[in-house]
C-alpha cells in the first residue's frame, strides 16, 4: 500500500519520542498527491444510562434548522459534521442489559450473531494488524452481565473488552512482533539471557541443568518466531516513537488517552474499527473528579431520586460525557487524512442504550452520527422521523453502507433512510400560534417550553415566543415540582403566573396554571 | 558420590521386600482387571515394579489395605486372599510407610515462580503494583494487577497448590507477558513519579541524571535482591561493561533498563533455587536459600532486607535467630499470604465468588473466612478452633445469619447515593449464636458446597484430609418417590448408594454432609418448627451423633488427631511447594507429636512446619543417579 509507505517515512522524519497531543499540530504527508481513495473508520462511543430529556432533546426545529440542546452544548461546535438522529428506539420500558444489547446488535433478541461493528470490521478490518478495539473504562457488573458489553462475536458471545491506555497503547505501537526496534531490541536480550543461562548450565547440577533446557529451549522458540517474521519482510510503520500516556489516576485522564490512542489508530491505519464504552450500563461509578459523591445509576434514576442536588450533579456526569464525545471530534479533525481530516473518513455511532434515565423507555435514544464517512453521510442536519425507528434500522443502513451485504439485522430488514440524501419521512407537530399578554396581575403566555441552555442555571425555564424575546420562568421548587414543568419540555403549553417585566423580558415567578397544547398528560412522554 | 549412595536411606535401595512378599499376591489376586489399556478404577499394578515404585505410588496402599480388608475387593464373584495374605499386605504397608519410614528430604529441584509470587516480588523489588488502568466501581469486577491479568493462573500442582510449579513449564507465551511486563515495570520505575523507589537503590538522583558509578550501585543493590542472594563480582562487572560505553545520564539510563530487563528475564530471577550450590548428597540449604523458602511460605514474597542480612551473615542457622525470623515475618501485614493464598486454596474459598453476582455481597461472604484464618495466626490460637471458635466476622451484609448477635454490630448507615457497597467486617464474640462459630458453619462455606454430598466430600478432603477416588461414571439420578411412597431425600439417596461400590464412599461422605442439612443452600439456619429434617449419623469409626452440634464434638475430641495430622500435611506441603512423599512421614509425625503434646497453635505450627527437616535441608543429585 502506498498509503502506508509513505506515511512511514513521514513518521521517521520526526524522529524523537512525540507526545500525543503534539500530533495535533502534525500536518501529514497527506497533502502529496494520491489517488488511493482512504479507507473509512468505524467508531462507536457509548453513553451509560440514558439521559435526562427535557436538557438533551432538541425543542422542535427542522432538518436544516435547528437549535442545539443544553446537553449539546458541549460539541456545538462541530455541527455541521453532525446527523442528530431523533424518535430512535421503538421500546417501551426496557432492561438495562436488553437496551445495551440492542445498542449494537440492533434488537435484544438478536443474540446468536455478531453485533454490526464485528460485521464492518470483518468488512473493513482485514487490511490492518489490529482488526478491531473493543474498548472501555469499567469493570464488569455481574448482576446484570450484559450492562458491561456492547461488542459481540459471531456467537452473539459478548468480546472481552480492554479498560487500559498503556496497554492498548503498547500493543498497537510496541509490539516486538510489529514493530522493527521494539524486535530489535527483544533479538538481543533474547541473545544476552541465552548466553548467560549457557554459562550458568555449564556449572549448574542435574536438576539445574533440567530447568535451564527448559529455559533455553524456550529462548529458541522465541528467536525463531523472529527469525520467521523477519524472513516474512513484515512491512510496518515506525510507530514506537510515539510518547506512552502516564499517570493516568482518574476516568478523566483515562478516557483522554484512549480517545487520542484510537485517533492515533485510525490516522496510523493500525485498525478501522473501535467500539469503547464510557461506563457500563447500570454503572456504579462516582464522578469523585467532578466533586460528585452519589453513583451514576443512582442519580440517573433523576425523577426517584428526585431533589435539586441529584439534579445538577446528573447534569454535570452527562456533560462530561458530552465533553468526550467534543474531544473525540476534535481529535479526529485535527489530524490530516489524504485531502481532508480523519474525521471526513470516519463515520462515529455515538450515543445510549436508553433514552429517559429513569423510567427506562427506549425510546427518543441519543443517537448521533458524526462526520462523513468519505462521502456516506450527509451532515449538518438534525433528523427526527415521524415514527419511533427500531435500532436494528439504522444498523442495516451502516452495514450496507460499509458494503455488508445483509438485507435484514436484527429482527428487521428496512433500511434506515435519510441518513445520506435520500427522503425520510419527518416528524409534524400540529401548528401553534405563540404570545404572551399581560393584564397588569397575572401573565399568560403560550409557546414551547425548554429548559435553560445553560446547565448551571438548570433550573431556569424558558417559554420562546415568536418575534419576541423569550419568557423566563424562574419559580420555586414546589411550583416546579407541582406542574411537571420538565415534563413538559419541548412541547407547547399555555401557562399562567405572576412576575414582573425586566427590561423588556417577562418573569414568571409564581405559577397559577398550566396546560398542554396538544393535552398530553404527564408520565406519557419525557418523565 | 560414593558419599552419596552411603547417606541415602536403605528404604529406597536394598529394601526388595515388596517383590518378595507384595507383587506374587497382587499378580494372584489383582493384576488380571488392573492392568492393560483400561485398568479398573484406572490403577495399574503391573507398572509397580519394585519397591522404589512401590514407594513412588505409597498413596495407593493405604487405599489397597481398606478395601482388602473391607472385603470390597477382590470383587464378590473373583478368587479372594486369603486372612493371612491380607494381614501380610497390612504388615508390609504400616511398616513400609508409617511406622518405621526413614525420613529424608527431597531431591532439591528449582522452581519458577507462580504468577502470584511473581507479582509479590516484583511489587517488593521495584516498590510499587503494577495496576490496571480501569475504573472500580462498587460493584463491579475487575483485575486491577496488571500481572495477575496478563500472566496465565498456574494450575494447582500435584500438591493442589499453585506454588508447585513444577508442571508448569515456561512457554513463550509466559515469556512475552513476563517481557512486556519487565517493560511496564521499568518504565514506571524510571519515571518522575517512582523516583523515590529508585533512589533506595541508587541514592538521590541530582538534576543531572544518573551518574555511572549511582548506576554501578543500582545495578548491584537490585541484582542482590532480584537474585536473592550475594552477587558475584565478576558477574557485575559483566553487566557493568554495557552500561560503562554510556556517555549522556540518558544514555546510561537506557543502559541500565536493558540491564535490568536482562536481571528480570534471567533463569536465577524467575526460578527459585537456581543459584544454590552444594555437593552431591544430603545437607542443610544454603542460608540464601533457607530465608527464601521462609520469606516464601510466609509472604508469598521474596526475603526482605533484614532476612538477606541474617541470611549472608550466617545467623539463620542460629536457632534463636531464626526462631525471631519467623516470628518477625508472621507478625508482618504480609504474612497475610497465609490467608489469601495459603487457607484460600486449601479450603478453595474462591468457590465463594460464584454464590452471588452481587459483588459486595459476595465479598462479605468471603471476607469472613479469610478475616477468620487471619485471626487465627494474629491472635496465635489452638488448632481446632478453626472448626470450634465463639469468634465470628459479619458485616451488615451478611449479620442476617446471626440473628442473635448481630445487635452487636455498630450501626451502618449507607452513604446517600450508594446502592450497595462492601463494608469491613466487624470481629464479634459469638453470645447466643449457637448454630455459628468456626469455618464450616460460615455461610460462604456452606452456600459454595451445595448439597449434602458436596459438604461432606469438602469436608473429607479439605478438613480430614481424605482424598476420594472419582465416583463411578454411571451413577444416575436420585429416584423420586413413587406413587404410594413418602420418603424424605436423604432416606431415597441411602437406598440409591447402597451398593457397596458407592458405600465404601459414602458411608464416610454422608454422615458428614447430612448433619449440615439444617444449613440452606444460602447457607441459612433453618428454624422453622415441626419441621424434621435428620441431621443424625455415624461416623465410619462408630461414633453416633444427632446433631452438628455433637459431631463437632466428635471432630474436636475423637477425630481430633487425623484434623491436626491434616493441617501438618497441608502446611508442610503448601511451604515446601510440593506434595508429600512417604519419606515425609517421620516430619509430619514428629511435629504432630509436638503440638498434640501441648494444644499447639497456628504460630507453633508455622515454626515447626519451617524448622521441620523437609524444609531446612535437601538431597543435591550426583551426576551419575
Amino acid at each position: 500500500m502506498n498509503w502506508r509507505i509513505s506515511r512511514r517515512t513521514f513518521l521517521r522524519g520526526v524522529g524523537a519520542m512525540l507526545p500525543l497531543p503534539f500530533l495535533n499540530l502534525m500536518e501529514a504527508e497527506g497533502r502529496a498527491a494520491n489517488s488511493e481513495k482512504p479507507p473509512v473508520r468505524f467508531m462507536t462511543l457509548f453513553k451509560p444510562n440514558g439521559v435526562h430529556p427535557p436538557s438533551w432533546n432538541i425543542n422542535g426545529g427542522t432538518e436544516n434548522d435547528f437549535r442545539m440542546s443544553p446537553l449539546m452544548r458541549p460539541f456545538a461546535s462541530h455541527k455541521q459534521d453532525l446527523l442528530i438522529l431523533d424518535n430512535m428506539g421503538d421500546f417501551g420500558f426496557s432492561s438495562h442489559a436488553n437496551s445495551t444489547r440492542r445498542f449494537l446488535s440492533g434488537h435484544h433478541k438478536n443474540t446468536k450473531s455478531a453485533s454490526m461493528d464485528q460485521l464492518i470490521a470483518d468488512q473493513i478490518g482485514q487490511d490492518t494488524v489490529h482488526r478491531s478495539l473493543e474498548l472501555t473504562t469499567e469493570g464488569l457488573f455481574p448482576n446484570q452481565i450484559g450492562c458491561s458489553y456492547i461488542s459481540y462475536d459471531t456467537n452473539g458471545d459478548p468480546i472481552p473488552r480492554e479498560s487500559d491506555p498503556q496497554l492498548v497503547f503498547d500493543r498497537l505501537f510496541r509490539n516486538p512482533l510489529q514493530h522493527p526496534a521494539k524486535r530489535k531490541e527483544m533479538v538481543s536480550l533474547l541473545d544476552r539471557v541465552g548466553e548467560d543461562a549457557k554459562k550458568l548450565q555449564s556449572k549448574a547440577g542435574v536438576e539445574d541443568r533440567l530447568i535451564l533446557d527448559e529455559y533455553l529451549s524456550v529462548v529458541r522458540d522465541a528467536e525463531q518466531r523472529l527469525d520467521n517474521l523477519k524472513s516474512a519482510g513484515t512491512e510496518s510503520p515506525e510507530l514506537t516513537k510515539f510518547m506512552r500516556p502516564d499517570g493516568l489516576s482518574n476516568l478523566n485522564e483515562q478516557v483522554d488517552a484512549m480517545l487520542d490512542i484510537i485517533a492515533l489508530a485510525f490516522w496510523t491505519d493500525s485498525t478501522r474499527c473501535a467500539t469503547y464504552m464510557l461506563g457500563n450500563s447500570n454503572s456504579r461509578m462516582i464522578f469523585d473528579f467532578l466533586g460528585i459523591k452519589e453513583q451514576h445509576h443512582y442519580l440517573s434514576h433523576f425523577f426517584r431520586n428526585f431533589s435539586r442536588d441529584n439534579i445538577d450533579a446528573l447534569l454535570k456526569i452527562s456533560e462530561w460525557h458530552m465533553e468526550k464525545f467534543n474531544y473525540l471530534l476534535t481529535k479526529l479533525k485535527s489530524y490530516k487524512d489524504q485531502n481532508g481530516t480523519l474525521l471526513e473518513n470516519s463515520v462515529v455511532l455515538f450515543g445510549s442504550g436508553m433514552g429517559h434515565s429513569d423510567n427506562h423507555t427506549a425510546t427518543r435514544i441519543p443517537m448521533i452520527l458524526a462526520g462523513q464517512g468519505g462521502g456516506m453521510l450527509k451532515t449538518g442536519r438534525y433528523v427526527r422521523y415521524s415514527q419511533n425507528q427500531q435500532i436494528g434500522k439504522l444498523h442495516l443502513s451502516l452495514l450496507q453502507k460499509f458494503g455488508v451485504e445483509k438485507a435484514a439485522y436484527g429482527e428487521n430488514s428496512t433500511a434506515l433512510a435519510g441518513l445520506d440524501s435520500s427522503d425520510f419521512e419527518a416528524f409534524q407537530e400540529p401548528s401553534f400560534k405563540s404570545w404572551v399578554k399581560s393584564d397588569g396581575q397575572s401573565i399568560t403566555v403560550q409557546g414551547r417550553l425548554r429548559m435553560s441552555d445553560d446547565l448551571d442555571e438548570a433550573k431556569l425555564f424558558f417559554i420562546d415566543v415568536q418575534d419576541q424575546e423569550s419568557v423566563r420562568i424562574d419559580v420555586s421548587f414546589g411550583d416546579f415540582h407541582h406542574f411537571n414543568l420538565a415534563y413538559h419540555c419541548g412541547t407547547p403549553i399555555t401557562l399562567t403566573g405572576t412576575g414582573q417585566q425586566t427590561d423588556g423580558q417577562y418573569v414568571i415567578t409564581k405559577l397559577t396554571e398550566l396546560n398542554s397544547l396538544f393535552g398530553k398528560k404527564p408520565g406519557t412522554q419525557n418523565g | 558420590m560414593l558419599l552419596t549412595a552411603l547417606m541415602m536411606p536403605a528404604v529406597s535401595c536394598a529394601d526388595d521386600s515388596y517383590e518378595r512378599e507384595i507383587l506374587p499376591l497382587l499378580a494372584k489376586y489383582c493384576v488380571a482387571c488392573h492392568s492393560g489399556d483400561e485398568p479398573s478404577a484406572k490403577l495399574d499394578f503391573s507398572i509397580i515394579k519394585t519397591q522404589q515404585d512401590a514407594n513412588a505410588s505409597f498413596e495407593t496402599w493405604r487405599r489397597v489395605v481398606e478395601l482388602l480388608k473391607s472385603g470390597e475387593m477382590p470383587p464378590e464373584d473373583e478368587e479372594r486372599p486369603s486372612r493371612l495374605d491380607i494381614e501380610n499386605i497390612e504388615t508390609w504397608y504400616r511398616s513400609r510407610f508409617i511406622e518405621n519410614v526413614e525420613a529424608r528430604p527431597a531431591d532439591f529441584r528449582p522452581r519458577r515462580l507462580s504468577a502470584y509470587e511473581y507479582r509479590n516480588t516484583l511489587r517488593s523489588l521495584f516498590g510499587f503494583d503494577l495496576e490496571v488502568n480501569i475504573i472500580e466501581a462498587e460493584q463491579t469486577i475487575a483485575e486491577k494487577s496488571l500481572v495477575m491479568k496478563l500472566l496465565p493462573l498456574d494450575p494447582p500442582g500435584k500438591s493442589g497448590f499453585r506454588n508447585d510449579t513444577s508442571g508448569n513449564p515456561l512457554t513463550t507465551v509466559i515469556w512475552d507477558q513476563y517481557s512486556y511486563l519487565v517493560d511496564a515495570g521499568l518504565e514506571a520505575f524510571f519515571s518522575p513519579r517512582h523516583q523515590t523507589d529508585l533512589e533506595a537503590y541508587s541514592g538521590p538522583i541530582l538534576v543531572s541524571g544518573v551518574s555511572h558509578d549511582q548506576a554501578e550501585t543500582l545495578l548491584q543493590s537490585f541484582m542482590t535482591r532480584a537474585y536473592r542472594r550475594q552477587v558475584e563480582n565478576s558477574e557485575l562487572g559483566r553487566r557493568m561493561i554495557h552500561i560503562k560505553e554510556a556517555g549522556s545520564s540518558e544514555e546510561i539510563v537506557d543502559r541500565l533498563k536493558s540491564e535490568l530487563k536482562v536481571v528480570l528475564m534471567s533463569p536465577e530471577f524467575l526460578y527459585r533455587g537456581l543459584l544454590m550450590r552444594g555437593n552431591p548428597g544430603q545437607q542443610s540449604v544454603d542460608q540464601y536459600e533457607l530465608a527464601e523458602r521462609l520469606s516464601y511460605f510466609i509472604w508469598g514474597d521474596m526475603p526482605d532486607a533484614e532476612l538477606m542480612r541474617n541470611a549472608s551473615s550466617g545467623n539463620l542457622s542460629k536457632s534463636e535467630i531464626y526462631r525471631s525470623e519467623i516470628v518477625r515475618l508472621l507478625n508482618d501485614p504480609k504474612s497475610r499470604n497465609l490467608a489469601e493464598d495459603f487457607a484460600v486454596q486449601w479450603f478453595s474459598l474462591d468457590e465463594i465468588d460464584h454464590v452471588s453476582d452481587n459483588v459486595p455481597y459476595a465479598v462479605a461472604l468471603k471476607s469472613q473466612p479469610l478475616d477468620f484464618v487471619k485471626y487465627l495466626f494474629a491472635a496465635d490460637r489452638p488448632l481446632l478452633e478453626l472448626i470450634d471458635s465463639d469468634v465470628a466476622y459479619f458485616n451488615t451484609l451478611t449479620s442476617r445469619f446471626y440473628p442473635q448477635d448481630r445487635k452487636q454490630l455498630a450501626r451502618y448507615r449507607k452513604p446517600k447515593g450508594i446502592e450497595v457497597e462492601i463494608v469491613p467486617n466487624q470481629q464479634i464474640t459469638l453470645q447466643d449464636t449457637s448454630e455459628r462459630g468456626g469455618l464450616l458453619t460460615m455461610p460462604g462455606v456452606l452456600a459454595m458446597n451445595k448439597g449434602p454430598v458436596l459438604r461432606g466430600v469438602w469436608m473429607l478432603e479439605r478438613l480430614l484430609g481424605e482424598p476420594l477416588p472419582e465416583p463411578p461414571p454411571d451413577v444416575g439420578q436420585i429416584p423420586q418417590n413413587r406413587n404410594g411412597q413418602s420418603l424424605t431425600f436423604r432416606e431415597r439417596f441411602e437406598l440409591h448408594r447402597s451398593k457397596p461400590a458407592c458405600a465404601v464412599c459414602h458411608d464416610k461422605i454422608d454422615p458428614l454432609g447430612f448433619s449440615l442439612e439444617r444449613y440452606d443452600k444460602s447457607g441459612a439456619f433453618v428454624t422453622k418448627s415441626g419441621e424434621t429434617i435428620d441431621t443424625s449419623g455415624q461416623l465410619p469409626s462408630g461414633e453416633i451423633f444427632t446433631t452438628y452440634q455433637e459431631l463437632k464434638e466428635i471432630l474436636v475430641t475423637s477425630q481430633r488427631d487425623q484434623i491436626v495430622r491434616n493441617i501438618v500435611q497441608k502446611t508442610l506441603s503448601y511451604a515446601l511447594c510440593r506434595k508429600l512423599k512417604y519419606y515425609d512421614r517421620p516430619a509430619v509425625d514428629k511435629i504432630v507429636n509436638e503440638l498434640n503434646q501441648r494444644d499447639g497453635t497456628y504460630r507453633d505450627l508455622i515454626r515447626l512446619v519451617a524448622e521441620s527437616m523437609p524444609f531446612r535441608e535437601t538431597i543435591i543429585k550426583g551426576e551419575s543417579e
